[in-house]
C-alpha cells in the first residue's frame, strides 16, 4: 500500500514542532506511526505535512514523583514502558499491559500517546486512562494545558485535541494501594475490554474505578462503582455490583462481533478485571 | 523401487531419512527469488481499479486524467479487452450451450466487490497508484444476491444474462438405495442444516507478476507465482488468441500457495495485454487487500436435508442430503469442486447407500478457488459432523461408533459407492495412537473434574482422508465433451558436460521441498549423494519438462512428481551404465553406479567418473558407435502416468483418486462459558500417508495444515455484510493465526504403503481439513447432548456463546431422530 | 532520486554497518525504500495493515515493522536487515543453522522476519521457554508451518538442544501446564 504525496519535517526541539503544526495548513503530528500510517496508506486522511515527535526528548521520560503519581511522555513506546524499571516498581500492572500490547514490533514504535490521542476503539491506553482519572497534560503555541482523561476522548478516533495541540505526557496518580484489572476479549483485537482500579481492605472494596473500553469513548460505569464500593471482595459480589456494566454503553458491530455480544461481554470483562485487582493486580 | 539398485555394494537408502532441505539456505540468507525480487529492463508497474460495488453496471470510465499524469504509460480498460479477447474458457456450459462470459477484465457489469475494472501503467509504483485515483468509474449499482443457496431459487436474480440462471452446475448423484436404507435403518437422524464457511489460506506471499509481451518476438515472458501455470495458458491461450507456445511461464520461489495461487491466471492475461499494449515489461504485485477481495475464496458449502440411516449398533447405512456450493460471481476453476468432493464420498466409513443433490450457485461474491483440502475437507467435514451427531443423538461412544463403521484395515483396496479405490490404510490403530496422544482417559476424567466450573472441556475427535493424484477425468461427470483425464508429471534428468547431475521438474513448488525429496529420490537410483544433484529451482517452462497437468496443488507430487523422476533417473542410470559398458567392454548388466562413477560390479578398481561418461557423448563421442552417439543423449525426460480409466459419467462411477492419505486428529479444547472461547489444550495427529520420502518434511506438511485448519476453525472467515461489502479485506479483520493462536501440534504417523503408487508413498499436503472436524467436534462434545448443535465449521466466540446460551425448544436443536416403531 | 513524485528528503542511515546516504520520498515507507531504491530481498511485504510482520527489520536494537515506518524516519538509525546475519563467507548464522536443521521454514516467505523477530527475542531473553517463543513472535505470521518447528527451532538455538527430545519435553510441560 502506498502513500500519497506528503512533505516530512522532523524538529529537533518542542518549539519547532508546535510551531510547525500552525504553520502548515494539513500538518499532523507523526509518533511512532502505528497507526496513522495505516490510515496513511489507505489514504483515509488527507495530510500535507508529517510533523515527526518521535524523537522529540521532552515527549521521552517517564518520570516517578516521590507520592508514587507517574508522568509518561506522549512518545515513550509501549516497549520502554514495558521495560522501565521505574514504571515496574510504581505501576507495574500499567508495566505489564505494556508489555503485551499487540507484539513485539509494534511496542517498540508504537506510543503511549499515540495510542492515547489516536483513539481507536481497539486501542487499550484509553480506558486505562480513564480509570485511572489520568490527567492529560497538553501544549500549544498558545501554553500548556490539562484535559481530564475522562473528557479527552470526544469520539470514535477522536480527542479534545485542536489541530495546532500537541499531547506531551499523561500524569496518572498515585495508587496508593490501590491494584489494576486489565481484562479483554480477544478476537483479533479485543472485542470488549475492562480497567479496574480497586482498593480493598479488610476483605471489603474501598474504593473502585471500572472503565469499559472498545467503544468510541472509553466509559466509567458509575453504577457498578457505586455497588462495589463497601461490598465484599467474594466473586458472587463482585458479580452481582458488575452485572449492569453494560448500562448506557453503545459498543459497535463489525466483522469480529455483534453489539450485542459485546454488551454481553461488558459485565464478564468488568466482573474478570474487578476480581484480577482484588487478587493483586494485572500479571499479563 | 527406490531402493538403492546395486547389488554389491550396499548403502543406506536417502529415501526416508529427514534431510535438511536444499532450498533452506538461500531461504535463510534472502537470496531466494520470488516475484517481487525480479525486474526486468524498461518495466512499469501497474495499479487495477476495481469495483468498491458488489454488484453495478458500468456506466463510463475516464481514463483520460490519469494518462494526462506524468509518469503514466498507459491505461486497459474492459471494453479494449473485449474488443482483443474472447470469453474465457467453461467447464461446463450448460447443455443448451450457454455459459456466463467472463473476459480478462470486468465489462459492462462488476458482480464482486474488487472485480478489476482498469488498469493504469506507470513508471513508479507510486506514480501507478496515484494515477488509477484519477480513473473516474461511473457505476449504477444492481440489487445484490449473496446467499448460495437462495440463489437457486428459479425467480432469483440472474447475475449473468447469458446464463440464464445462477446455477453453474447441478447434478444429482445416487449410489446404492438410500431410500431402501433409509427404510431398513433402526434410526433415522435427521440434521436440518450444516454450514462449512468461506475462508482461505492466504499465503503471506499475494499474488505477484511480471509480465513482457516481446514486440520483436511475439514471446511471453510471464514471470509470477501462479502455482498452476499450465492451466491458467489452457484457459487464456484461446481467450487472448495465443498459443500455448508464446508463454514462457518462469518461477522460483513462491511465498506459500494452498490452492488459492492457482487462481491469478486472469490477471496474467490481461497484465500482458497491458504489456503488449506498452511495448514494455509489466509488474503487478497484488496487495493484501486486493487478495481478499479478489484472489479467491475456499468454497462455501451449505448442507441441507440431511438423513442418515443408522442400525441399531450404530453401523451408519449412508446419508442422503442436498448441497449447495457458493462458488462466488465467476467460475475460476469451479465448477470442477462439484465432482471433486465424490473422491471421498463415504470418508473413512463403509457407507454404501448415497444420494446427494448437488447445486453449485453464482452470488456477487470473490470468485471460489482450490484452497487447500479443496472440495473434500468441506465434505469430510460434513461427514464428521453426522458421525458424532449420530453418537450424540443415538447416545453411542464418538469412539466406538467411529471404530465400527470404519472401513478397516482387511478392507483394503477398499472400492467406495462411486468407485473410487481406497489403497491402503489402518483407521482404527490411528485413532487408538491419536487418543493416547491426548490421554483420552484423562481428558475425559478432566471434563468430569472441571464441570460447573464454568471453563468446560470438550473433546474432539476428526477423521480424514487426503487424496492425492486426481483422475481428471472426473471433470467429465461435468461436461462429458471436456477433454481431460488420468493425471502425470514430466522430469527431465541430465548429466551436464562435465558429468554433473541435474534435474528439471514440472513442479513449482510453494515450500514444499521438492528439491530436496526429488534429489534424495535421484540419489538412491544414481547411487550418489543426494549433495551432488542439483535440481533446478523453480519451474521454467522453456527448458523445464512438463505436460498439461503440471504444477504442484492437490496432493500429488510424492506420486507424480517422485515417479517422473524415477522414470526419468532410471533412464539416465541406463544411458550411463550403456556407455559405460561399452567403454569397459562389459555387458551393462556387469556394471553399476557408486558414487558418481560407473564400475565394474565388484571391481571399484575399474570405474569411469561421469565426467568420464559425459565427455564420451557430448565432447568426444566419436569414441562411441555411431547408433549409439546419436541415440544417447544423456537428457532423459520421462512423463509419469498414473493408470485411470474413464469414469462412467451416467452413473458418477470410477477410480477418481490414486491415493488416500489418512490423518486422525484429536483436541482436548476448554470452553470459556461466559465468553464463548475457545482454548485447546491438547492437540495431536497420526499421520499415514505411506512411505515417507523425508520424515521431516511429512511432518512439516501436518503441521501446516493443521495451523491453518485450527484458524479457520477458530478464527478466520471471510463475510460479507449485506451490501456484499467483504469485512475481512486485510489482517486486522482476517485473523490469520498467529503463534499464540495454535498450540504445540504433537505428531506421530503410520505408514501403510500404497499398492498403487510404485513407491508406497501416497500424496499428502493438504491434510483434509481435520482441525475443522475435530473443534467442531470438541465444541460439540463441550456442549453436551440435547443442547444446541455445531452446525458451522467457523466458531468464534460469538458463535459459540450463542451455542452455550441456546435454550429453544428441543424440536428446533436442528436434529432429531426417527426410530422404527416409534415417530418423532 | 526517489521514486515518487512529491516531497523528497536526503537521508542518511547505517545499514548492515554500512554507510548509506540517499535521496528519498518523504512518501515511501522503508520497506520499499529497502527493496526498491537499495535492492534488498531480505524485507518482504505481505500484507496492507502491519500484521504479518515479514518486513520486520531491527531499527536502533529493536525489530520494527518496516511497511509503518517512513522511510525518511531512517535518517540516522542503524538498521539491520536479514542479510546482516550470515557470516562473511556466507555462513549461516545459529539461528539460521538450527531453522536449517529443524525444518522451520517451508515457502520461506516470512522467514526474513521471523529470523528477525527470534534474534531480537533471543538478544531480551536468551533463555526463552515455549511460551516466550510465541509471544516473541507473534508479530510475524507464518502460514506453512504452524509455527511448530519455528518455535523449536529458537529452543534449540537457545537452548542447545535439538531434536525430539527437546519437542517431548514441550509437550510434557504443555500437558502439565493445562491440566494443572
Amino acid at each position: 500500500m502506498l502513500l500519497a504525496a506528503v512533505d516530512y519535517y522532523r524538529p529537533d526541539t518542542l518549539d519547532e514542532a508546535l510551531e510547525a503544526l500552525v504553520s502548515t495548513e494539513g500538518a499532523r503530528p507523526l509518533a511512532g506511526g502505528q497507526s496513522l500510517v495505516s490510515i496513511l496508506k489507505l489514504r483515509a486522511a488527507s495530510v500535507e505535512l508529517l510533523v515527526d515527535i518521535s524523537r522529540l526528548e521532552d515527549l521521552r521520560t517517564i518520570e516517578v514523583a516521590d507520592d508514587g503519581a507517574v508522568r509518561i511522555g506522549a512518545g515513550v513506546t509501549y516497549d520502554e514502558m514495558a521495560t522501565s524499571p521505574d514504571l515496574h516498581q510504581s505501576y507495574a500492572s500499567l508495566s505489564n499491559i505494556a508489555a503485551h500490547t499487540v507484539d513485539a514490533q509494534v511496542r517498540n514504535r508504537g506510543t503511549f500517546g499515540g495510542n492515547l490521542c489516536h483513539n481507536d476503539p481497539i486501542n487499550n491506553f484509553p480506558p486505562v486512562a480513564v480509570a485511572l482519572d489520568a490527567v492529560m497534560h497538553v501544549t500549544s503555541k498558545n501554553g500548556d494545558r490539562d484535559i481530564a482523561a475522562g473528557d479527552f476522548f470526544t469520539g470514535y478516533f477522536a480527542n479534545a485535541l485542536s489541530p495546532d495541540e500537541l499531547l506531551t505526557g499523561v500524569t496518572l496518580p498515585a495508587l496508593d494501594g490501590r491494584s489494576i484489572g486489565y481484562q479483554e476479549v480477544e478476537i483479533g483485537e479485543a472485542a470488549a475490554r475492562a480497567v479496574a482500579v480497586v482498593a480493598t481492605s479488610n476483605g471489603n472494596i474501598e474504593s473502585a474505578n471500572v472503565a469499559l473500553g472498545c467503544l468510541p469513548i472509553p466509559m466509567r460505569a458509575p453504577g457498578v462503582e457505586a455497588a462495589l464500593a463497601g461490598a465484599p471482595t467474594t466473586a458472587e459480589a463482585v458479580a452481582e455490583a458488575t452485572a449492569s456494566a453494560a448500562d448506557g454503553i453503545e459498543p459497535l458491530t463489525d466483522a469480529d462481533a455483534s453489539a450485542d455480544y459485546r454488551l454481553a461481554m461488558a459485565s464478564v470483562v468488568a466482573k474478570r478485571a474487578v476480581m484480577e485487582a482484588i487478587e493483586g493486580g494485572h500479571h499479563g | 523401487m527406490t531402493a538403492p539398485t546395486t547389488e554389491k555394494v550396499a548403502t543406506t537408502p536417502w529415501t526416508g531419512q529427514s534431510l535438511p532441505r536444499k532450498e533452506d539456505e538461500r531461504l535463510l540468507k534472502a537470496q531466494g527469488s520470488f516475484v517481487d525480487d525480479e525486474g526486468m529492463y524498461r518495466q512499469g508497474y501497474a495499479e487495477f481499479v476495481r469495483s468498491p460495488y458488489a454488484h453495478a453496471r458500468i456506466v463510463s470510465i475516464d481514463v483520460s486524467a490519469a494518462e494526462a499524469l506524468a509518469g503514466v504509460i498507459t491505461t486497459l480498460i474492459g471494453d479494449e479487452v473485449k474488443a482483443m479477447t474472447e470469453p474465457l474458457f467453461q467447464f461446463a456450459p450448460k447443455e443448451d450451450g450457454s455459459q456466463m462470459n467472463e473476459y480478462l477484465l470486468g465489462v459492462d457489469i462488476v458482480r464482486y466487490q474488487g472485480e478489476a475494472v482498469a488498469l493504469v501503467m506507470a513508471e513508479t509504483r507510486e506514480i501507478a497508484r496515484d494515477a488509477a485515483d484519477l480513473i473516474e468509474v461511473e457505476y449504477e449499482p444492481l440489487p445484490v444476491l449473496l446467499d448460495g443457496v437462495a440463489a437457486a431459487e428459479p425467480d432469483s436474480y440472474v447475475l449473468h444474462d447469458s446464463l440464464g440462471d445462477n446455477i453453474a452446475w447441478k447434478g444429482l448423484f445416487d449410489w446404492g438405495d438410500i431410500e431402501w436404507a433409509l427404510e431398513e435403518a433402526d434410526h433415522v437422524v435427521k440434521i436440518d442444516k450444516l454450514h462449512f464457511h468461506r475462508y482461505s489460506s492466504t499465503p503471506i506471499e499475494c499474488n505477484a507478476i511480471l509480465v513482457n509481451w516481446d514486440p520483436g518476438t511475439d514471446m511471453i515472458r510471464v514471470v509470477s507465482n501462479n502455482q498452476f501455470p499450465m492451466f491458467g495458458a489452457l484457459v487464456i491461450g484461446p481467450s487472448m488468441g495465443v498459443g500455448v507456445d508464446q508463454f514462457d511461464f518462469v518461477s522460483q520461489d513462491i511465498g506459500g500457495g494452498f490452492g488459492i495461487k492457482i487462481n491469478s491466471y486472469t490477471h496474467i492475461g490481461v497484465l500482458a495485454l497491458l504489456s503488449r499494449k506498452a511495448g514494455r515489461p509489466v509488474k503487478w504485485t497484488e496487495t493484501r487487500t486486493e487478495h481478499h477481495q479478489s484472489g479467491g475464496h475456499g468454497n462455501e458449502r451449505t448442507f441441507l436435508d440431511i438423513e442418515v440411516p443408522v442400525m441399531a449398533d450404530g453401523t451408519m447405512l449412508g446419508y442422503k442430503m442436498r448441497a449447495f456450493d457458493d462458488a462466488g460471481a465467476y467460475l475460476h476453476y469451479e465448477p470442477l469442486g462439484a465432482v471433486i468432493w465424490s473422491q471421498v464420498v463415504p470418508g473413512p466409513y463403509k457407507l454404501k447407500h448415497v444420494q446427494v443433490d448437488y447445486t453449485e450457485t453464482l452470488t456477487n461474491k470473490c470468485p471460489a478457488v482450490p484452497n487447500r483440502g479443496y472440495s473434500r475437507m468441506q465434505h469430510i467435514w460434513f461427514l464428521e459432523r453426522v458421525i458424532d451427531l449420530v453418537a450424540q443423538e443415538l447416545e453411542l461412544d464418538p469412539v466406538e461408533v467411529r471404530k465400527l463403521n470404519y472401513i478397516q484395515p482387511e478392507d483394503y483396496p477398499y472400492t467406495t459407492p462411486n468407485g473410487c479405490v481406497y489403497d491402503s490404510g489402518d483407521l482404527p490403530t490411528a485413532l487408538d495412537m491419536v487418543l493416547e496422544m491426548i490421554d483420552y482417559e484423562g481428558a475425559k476424567q478432566l471434563k468430569e473434574e472441571r464441570a460447573g466450573s464454568g471453563k468446560r472441556i470438550g473433546i474432539g475427535i476428526g477423521t480424514t482422508l487426503d487424496s492425492g493424484t486426481n483422475n481428471f477425468g472426473q471433470s467429465r461427470i461435468l461436461n462429458p465433451e471436456l477433454p481431460f483425464s488420468g493425471n502425470g508429471e514430466a522430469c527431465t534428468a541430465l548429466l551436464d558436460l562435465y558429468g554433473e547431475v541435474m534435474l528439471k521438474l514440472g513442479t513449482n513448488p510453494q515450500g514444499q521441498g521438492h528439491e530436496t525429496t526429488g534429489s534424495q529420490v535421484a540419489a538412491d537410483i544414481l547411487g550418489m549423494s543426494p549433495e551432488n544433484i542439483r535440481v533446478w529451482a523453480g519451474f521454467d517452462k522453456s527448458h523445464s519438462a512438463y505436460i498439461g497437468f503440471s504444477g504442484t496443488y492437490a496432493s500429488q507430487f510424492a506420486v507424480t512428481g517422485i515417479n517422473a523422476i524415477i522414470g526419468a533417473v532410471e533412464k539416465l542410470k541406463a544411458e550411463i551404465i550403456e556407455v559405460a559398458a561399452h567403454a569397459f567392454g562389459a555387458e551393462q548388466d556387469q556394471v553399476e553406479l557408486v558414487d558418481g562413477e560407473a564400475r565394474i560390479i565388484g571391481n571399484p578398481e575399474a570405474a569411469i567418473p561421469f565426467i568420464g561418461i559425459a565427455n564420451m557423448v557430448f565432447a568426444n563421442n566419436s569414441t562411441l558407435p555411431h547408433e549409439m552417439a546419436e541415440r544417447v543423449s544423456l537428457t532423459c525426460r520421462h512423463v509419469y502416468v498414473p493408470k485411470f480409466e474413464l469414469p462412467d459419467v451416467e452413473k458418477k462411477y470410477g477410480n477418481l483418486t490414486l491415493t488416500y492419505s489418512s490423518q486422525t486428529h484429536a483436541a482436548v479444547v476448554e470452553v470459556d462459558e461466559e465468553t464463548g472461547k475457545v482454548q485447546i489444550l491438547d492437540y495431536a495427529v497420526v499421520d499415514d500417508c505411506g512411505k515417507r520420502i523425508n520424515p521431516m518434511v511429512v511432518d512439516g506438511q501436518v503441521h501446516g495444515a493443521t495451523g491453518l485448519g485450527i484458524g479457520a476453525a477458530l478464527r478466520e472467515a471471510f463475510e460479507y455484510d449485506e451490501d456484499g461489502q467483504l469485512l475481512n479485506s486485510n489482517f486486522l479483520f482476517y485473523h490469520a493465526a498467529t503463534a499464540t493462536d495454535v498450540p504445540n501440534i504433537k505428531t506421530d504417523h503410520i505408514e501403510s504403503p500404497s499398492p498403487f503408487s510404485g513407491t508406497g508413498a501416497k500424496g499428502m499436503g493438504e491434510g483434509g481439513g481435520a482441525p475443522l472436524h475435530t473443534i467442531s467436534s470438541a465444541i460439540q462434545d463441550a456442549l453436551g447432548p440435547g443442547k444446541a448443535i455445531v452446525s458451522d465449521s467457523h466458531n468464534p466466540p460469538e458463535r459459540v456463546w450463542r451455542l452455550l446460551n441456546w435454550d429453544g425448544p428441543a424440536d428446533e436443536r436442528g436434529v432429531s431422530v426417527a426410530s422404527k416403531g416409534t415417530t418423532s | 532520486m526517489a521514486n515518487a513524485p512529491g516531497p523528497v528528503q536526503d537521508i542518511e542511515f547505517t545499514l548492515n554497518g554500512d554507510p548509506v546516504s540517499r535521496t528519498a520520498s518523504s512518501r515511501q515507507l522503508l520497506v520499499h525504500f529497502l527493496r526498491d531504491d537499495l535492492g534488498l530481498r531480505g524485507p518482504k511485504i505481505g500484507c496492507d495493515t502491519g500484521h504479518c510482520g515479514a518486513c520486520t527489520v531491527n531499527y536502533n536494537g529493536k525489530v520494527i515493522k518496516s511497511c509503518m515506518t517512513l522511510a525518511v524516519q531512517a535518517d540516522g538509525a542503524e538498521i539491520e536487515t536479514v542479510e546482516s546475519l550470515a557470516g562473511e563467507s556466507g555462513e549461516l548464522d545459529d539461528l539460521q543453522e538450527s531453522f536449517r536443521e529443524n525444518h522451520a521454514l517451508q515457502c520461506g516467505y516470512c522467514t526474513s522476519g521471523v529470523l528477525m523477530s527470534s534474534k531480537f527475542l533471543l538478544e531480551r531473553n536468551p533463555k526463552p521457554t515455549a511460551e516466550e517463543i510465541r509471544e516473541g513472535i507473534q508479530g510475524n505470521i507464518c502460514r506453512c508451518t504452524g509455527y511448530v518447528n519455528i518455535v523449536k527451532a529458537i529452543s534449540a538455538a537457545a537452548h542447545g538442544d535439538k531434536g525430539l527430545d527437546l519437542i517431548e519435553r514441550m509437550n510434557r510441560e504443555h500437558s502439565q501446564e493445562v491440566r494443572g
